[in-house]
């Protein structure tokens, strides 16, 4: 039997080329989504590997309880901050080369030799304290050396090409809103890439220093890292052996552990590859679709070629073959299949990573990662592409294997079974999720007031809606096959009377089939138009927003992410000639309302906000005035889910870090005061050793003890800021709620109600609205407003337009991505269309031949098969569209509160969906209407 | 009754073959199917084309419809040469003057039986002459069945809808290839019937392949072949004629019928 299937798989190979294509993209998705978590991974170890290299970290001791719904930067402050006084008590520990607690700026921009800012995809751009006596160890210099003073930076080789400067060149940073002129000490490379990270090395001290201007406490530390060589790293019992010193050395007062390098970093990497966890599961849905279809052109093809052989095993079964060896005959083209399939999907997979790191690499986003699958991926890649290649065959192969000899000589189609049980289910099931979908609904919109579904909250209600409705719209789509051919085949029916009528017929005949094929096609369709609804949502609610909330002219805002626009820029804005109403968002970062239920953002603006530059419309209470008497405004999402109503109390709440004048004072003077009695001693010892005639001996204790004035003298003061943390609490009564959706998630205070709870430099600013005066030339005022902020480099201001679509274009490069994949999907259901066209014409051979007998022309029967294929390409479309749109409106709903105002459908996207499924139909009739013409009208015709 | 106007319609021939040869397979290992035959089909009557398996009486009919290619020779139906005809001209054929009875029926499943009757008319964008139709319904006597799907007719019943079919777009001439062939005696009677009716009352042409001498006997005239050529010619024959010719070259107990059935696809 062996040798049977084997050389049916010969015979049949061209037939199998399909399924091939099919089982190799699906496992290409499988493979390649596990590659890229391993890539990912890789490159996340690899740059733990190279960024925390140290051997041993230093930690609190006492773990702090884990805030629910940490960010992405949260991943190890788990435990409590400890004391940088205790690193000398480390470094005199044995064994230990260097320890510091390695500070960094993540706000500073770096500009390029032309001036202008560096910016990443994402990446961050880091300022590290590290010199040479605080050394990196993972930094190799190309050239020059670890920064001398604070006007020194070294820069990473990648950072360095991409700005364009070398060593000895004179770069220009901004750090807190000033642009500083620094000299370029050397470049140097890690041995992972940085993921397009901008690096820069500065001295500790430099680093320190602008921490503390910007009120940051430097005084305690999430880690201290120790290092026990200069060049190589400790092994791991290495590490712990020198952990155990340093635990034994650590006073207990500190309250600090030290543990091996290694355990920390392999808790950050897990911890980060957790957070990149959710891009597989996506790329996961659409290997699934692909292998839905492939399993289903497998078992399309499998039909054809059993139905075309069943002449043949029923002569193996009369010459006594058992229905287990035809079984085995037909399975075994399956297993060889499946194993060439998945094959070539393995090395589709792992050429199409490669292919996306290079895109990435040329992106700015180097990777070091291997994009290579592991074993594991093969073995992974290879069992899914046969299981499904064998549940794909496996009921042709029963209906080859159980067919009676004598019914298999004949030529007969069986009878589908009914399909009306399938959907009943089916509509329960999409009933089932529309009711989640209307909790999901009721709940967003605040119609009920229930305890549990705020409990479950959206995202299962939205989930599980979704999840039923899409298995649902698929078990019972086979029942809607035929009436919707009749609704879809009205107007080709019209325009062709006889090939519509055929095709419009033919469509209902296998309605498993067809309902299949055209789940591909819905799947990805509806993934794609829920997508559109809400982003298209996103965008006309921000655009809404702007036109009809906003008065401002202009917008400035932050060119980097994670540097806010500094007072001085904002003074400066204020200043500008022809500025009127113009008011700043202040962020306030530290403030915290203590009787919220939930965390709540506050935030400080100007009276001109609510009254000229965003004018509030519905609102209770005045909330202009209110915030000028010091009270709070707050936005409706807020009054509601905290139960808030005018005339309330919040408790603000504000933990503020600054330099502590009395503290830094005292240690100024204590360590001046040393030094001189350091010099006193010094000198008296002189004036003793003079005094016993040792002139040479008096002499150099003389100039000891003048180093030692003079050391004093030049001491950087720096180093003696003392940092002190208050914690102030205001009580601030609600003036006024306001219902505009702008600001419907803050409280609103008035910058002095802010500045008694938290310091001006506590305060974030994101974004700033700016009007003309009134008379005053808007243009002009926009050219000389782009003038004032050049100098802080990364300020850009906006006009209207230009804010409404900075906020498209970052929807519309999400997309992307999405229509990427749905490319991909529409292709893999392309080939379904055309598997199952084929073994339509396949299974109609007679039929076909007969039509043409008496008298269709070969333009009608392709005319027949491509209504066909379009009919049922667009049955897929537009259950997808249906699906998709309605969980897109859910959505929209569900996100109302959070400024998804305006539903907005895109009709026209809709309707191009449509022509890309009619045209999808057209393309995919093609290859099986040439081979219904292929066969001869005789061979259709002649009897036997 | 005939539609057709011009020099075309007076002529008493239909269709000719003229010289035909068909040869299957290589040099090496040739068989002559059709060996240099010639023949005219006369309009108004009922053709039938007898002989035992593999004496090309098939092979003889696929090259006059068309639906075959001959080696040498030419084919002719109203003076139009059909063996030199591309697709699209064998597709104007189709629709204009041939009409075609299979032996399994062939009719559409997913179409009722008015549909499959309307069929040819429709695809060749054809008006529909209602009374025709009624008339031709009428004497297959399908008026109660026209609702119906081909799975829902008797095979009796589906053969008469693919008569009805043939004779609707009243084409020159129609190939029955068995018209008979998967029917009971009843059913064939009722179908011979009806051809001849067809032929009489309405002067259409057919021309029949037949292995049976009782189908054979109701057409006006009987053509048996034999290793390729046509071995005989006879006007009218009644059916004790017939048999009594296979008898001349068989052994009458091993009649034609059962050598027929044994391996039917040679044919």
């Amino acid at each position: 039997m062996f040798r049977i299937g084997l050389r049916d798989t010969k015979a049949h190979f061209r037939r199998f080329i399909m399924s091939i294509i099919a089982i190799a993209l699906g496992v290409a998705f499988v493979v390649g989504s596990f590659c890229f978590r391993e890539m990912l991974n890789d490159q996340v170890a690899q740059m733990m590997g190279s960024n925390s290299d140290a051997d041993v970290y230093v930690r609190g001791a006492t773990e702090e309880k884990q805030e629910p719904g940490g960010s992405v930067t949260s991943y190890n402050s788990t435990y409590t901050e400890i004391s940088t006084s205790i690193i000398p008590d480390i470094e005199n520990v044995d064994g230990v080369t260097s320890a510091d607690a390695t500070m960094q700026l993540g706000n500073a921009v770096l500009l390029d030799h032309n001036g202008d800012a560096l910016t990443t995809v994402g990446a961050p751009t880091l300022v590290i304290g590290v010199d040479q006596d605080d050394p990196w160890r993972s930094a190799h210099f190309v050239s020059g050396e670890y920064p001398q003073t604070d006007d020194e930076i070294a820069l990473l080789e990648d950072t360095a090409d991409k700005a364009g400067l070398k060593t000895g060149d004179t770069a220009k940073l901004i750090v807190d809103g000033e642009a500083r002129e620094m000299t370029v000490s050397g470049v140097f490379t890690s041995p992972s890439t940085q993921l397009g990270a901008i690096l820069i090395l500065a001295r500790p001290s430099f680093v320190q220093h602008v921490l503390q201007e910007e009120g940051e406490d430097t005084s305690s530390i999430q880690f201290i890292g120790v290092y026990g060589s200069k060049t190589t790293p400790l092994d791991e019992e290495a590490q712990q052996q020198l952990a155990d010193r340093i635990n034994k050395a650590l006073p207990k007062s500190a309250d600090a552990h030290a543990v091996t390098g290694d355990s920390v970093r392999d808790d950050a990497t897990k911890s980060i590859q957790d957070q990149l966890g959710f891009i597989q599961p996506l790329i996961l849905i659409f290997a699934a679709i692909a292998l839905f279809v492939g399993a289903f052109i497998i078992a399309n093809t499998f039909t054809m070629i059993v139905r075309e052989s069943m002449r043949g095993y029923a002569l193996l079964r009369s010459v006594g073959a058992s229905p287990a060896q035809v079984f085995a005959s037909v399975l075994i083209q399956a297993v060889i299949l499946g194993i060439v399939g998945s094959g070539i999907g393995v090395l589709l997979g792992w050429g199409l990573l490669e292919a996306i790191a290079k895109g990435m690499s040329s992106g700015g986003m180097p990777l070091s990662g291997s994009p290579a699958p592991s074993a594991t991926d093969v073995i992974i890649g290879v069992i899914v592409g046969v299981v499904v290649t064998i549940i794909g065959a496996t009921l042709p192969a029963k209906t080859a294997a159980t067919a009676p000899p004598i019914q298999a000589m004949n030529e007969t189609v069986n009878p589908e079974k009914p399909v009306k049980a399938r959907g009943w289910i089916g509509i329960v099931m999409v009933a089932l999720g529309a009711a989640f979908w209307v909790l999901c609904y009721l709940g967003a919109a605040k119609r009920v007031d229930w305890q549990w579904l705020k409990d479950l909250g959206s995202g299962w209600t939205l989930g599980l809606g979704a999840a039923f409705v899409v298995i649902g719209a698929i078990v019972c789509a086979p029942a809607f096959v035929a009436p919707a051919a009749k609704v879809l085949g009205w107007i080709p029916s019209k325009m062709f009377p006889v090939t519509g009528k055929l095709a419009t017929r033919n469509i209902g005949r296998a309605k498993r089939r067809t309902a299949n094929t055209a789940a591909a096609l819905f799947i990805g369709v509806a993934i794609v138009s829920c997508l559109g609804v809400v982003a298209s949502s996103m965008k006309t609610s921000v655009n809404n927003l702007v036109d009809n909330n906003v008065n401002a002219d202009y917008v400035a805002m932050s060119a980097s992410m994670t540097q806010p626009i500094s007072t001085k820029a904002v003074d400066a804005i204020e200043d500008t000639k022809g500025v009127g109403a113009s008011s700043a968002v202040y962020m306030l970062p530290t403030v915290k309302a203590t009787n919220a239920e939930k965390d709540v953002m506050t935030a400080a603006i100007k009276t001109d906000l609510l009254t000229e530059l965003a004018p509030v419309g519905q609102q209770d209470g005045d909330a202009a005035k209110a915030i000028d008497d010091g009270e709070a405004a707050v936005g409706r999402t807020i009054a509601d889910d905290e139960h808030w109503k005018v005339g309330d109390v919040i408790d603000l709440e504000s933990e503020n870090t600054s330099v502590d004048e009395e503290a830094t004072k005292q240690a100024s003077e204590a360590y001046q005061k040393q030094a001189e009695a350091q010099a006193k001693t010094l000198q008296q010892e002189a004036q003793q050793l003079a005094a016993s005639g040792d002139v040479s001996g008096a002499q150099s204790k003389a100039k000891e003890a003048e180093n030692v004035v003079k050391q004093a003298q030049n001491v950087d003061p720096k180093q003696f800021v003392k940092m002190k943390t208050e914690t102030k609490t205001e009580q601030v009564r609600i003036g006024a709620i306001i219902d505009d959706s702008l600001y419907a998630d803050s409280i609103f205070i008035s910058v002095p109600t802010a500045e008694k709870i938290t310091s001006k430099d506590m305060m974030m600013v994101t974004q700033m609205y700016v009007q003309a005066e009134p008379g005053a030339n808007v243009e002009q005022l926009g050219k000389d407003l782009k003038k004032t902020v050049k100098p802080f480099y990364t300020v850009s201001v906006l006009t209207r337009d230009e804010f409404k679509s900075s906020m498209s274009s970052m929807i519309n490069s999400m997309l992307a991505i999405i229509y990427a994949l749905l490319a991909l999907s529409i292709v893999i259901a392309i080939f379904g269309i055309v598997n199952t066209l084929a073994l339509n014409v396949s299974e109609r051979t007679k039929e076909i031949g007969l039509l043409r007998a008496i008298g269709t022309s070969n333009g009608q029967v392709r005319g027949m098969l491509a209504i066909e294929a379009v009919i049922l390409s667009v049955f897929g479309t537009i259950v997808g569209i249906v699906v998709g749109v309605a969980a897109g409106v859910v959505i929209r709903a569900a996100y109302e509160s959070q400024g998804m105002t305006t539903l907005t459908i895109p009709w026209d996207q809709l309707v191009l969906f449509l022509i890309v499924a009619i045209l999808v139909g057209l393309v995919a009739s093609i290859s099986p209407a040439r081979r219904a013409l292929k066969q001869p009208v005789l061979d259709a015709v002649a009897s036997e | 009754m005939s539609k057709r106007t011009g020099a075309n319609a007076t002529s008493p021939i239909v269709a000719k073959a003229v010289d035909l040869v068909k040869t299957y397979g290589d040099t090496d290992s040739q068989v002559t199917a059709l060996n240099h035959v010639s023949v005219d089909f006369r309009r108004g009557e009922l053709t039938a084309i007898m002989g035992p398996s593999g004496s090309g009486k098939s092979t003889l009919m696929h090259c006059m419809a068309g639906l075959d290619v001959p080696s040498s020779g030419q084919v002719f139906v109203e003076d139009l040469e059909v063996s030199s005809m591309n697709q699209k001209q064998l597709t104007q054929l189709r629709r204009k003057e041939i009409g075609f009875i299979f032996q399994s029926f062939n009719l559409v499943p997913t179409l009722t039986a008015e549909e499959n009757i309307l069929l040819p008319l429709q695809i060749a964008h054809r008006p529909v002459d209602r009374e025709w139709f009624r008339k031709v319904v009428g004497v297959v006597g399908l008026e109660n069945r026209l609702d119906h799907r081909p799975s829902q007719l008797s095979g009796g019943q589906q053969q008469r809808v693919a008569c009805a079919r043939a004779l609707m777009e009243r084409p020159s001439v129609i190939f029955a290839d068995e018209p008979t062939g998967n029917l009971d005696s009843r059913s064939s009677r009722e179908v011979l019937e009806f051809l001849r009716t067809s032929v009489r009352d309405y002067g259409q042409s057919i021309v029949m392949v037949t292995h049976d001498p009782r189908a054979a006997s109701f057409a006006d005239r009987v053509l048996v072949l034999a290793d390729g050529s046509i071995t005989q010619d006879m006007d009218h024959p009644t059916y004790d004629d017939i048999l009594a010719v296979f008898a001349e070259h068989d052994d009458p107990d091993n009649g034609p019928v059962s050598v027929e059935s044994a391996d039917a696809k040679e044919a």
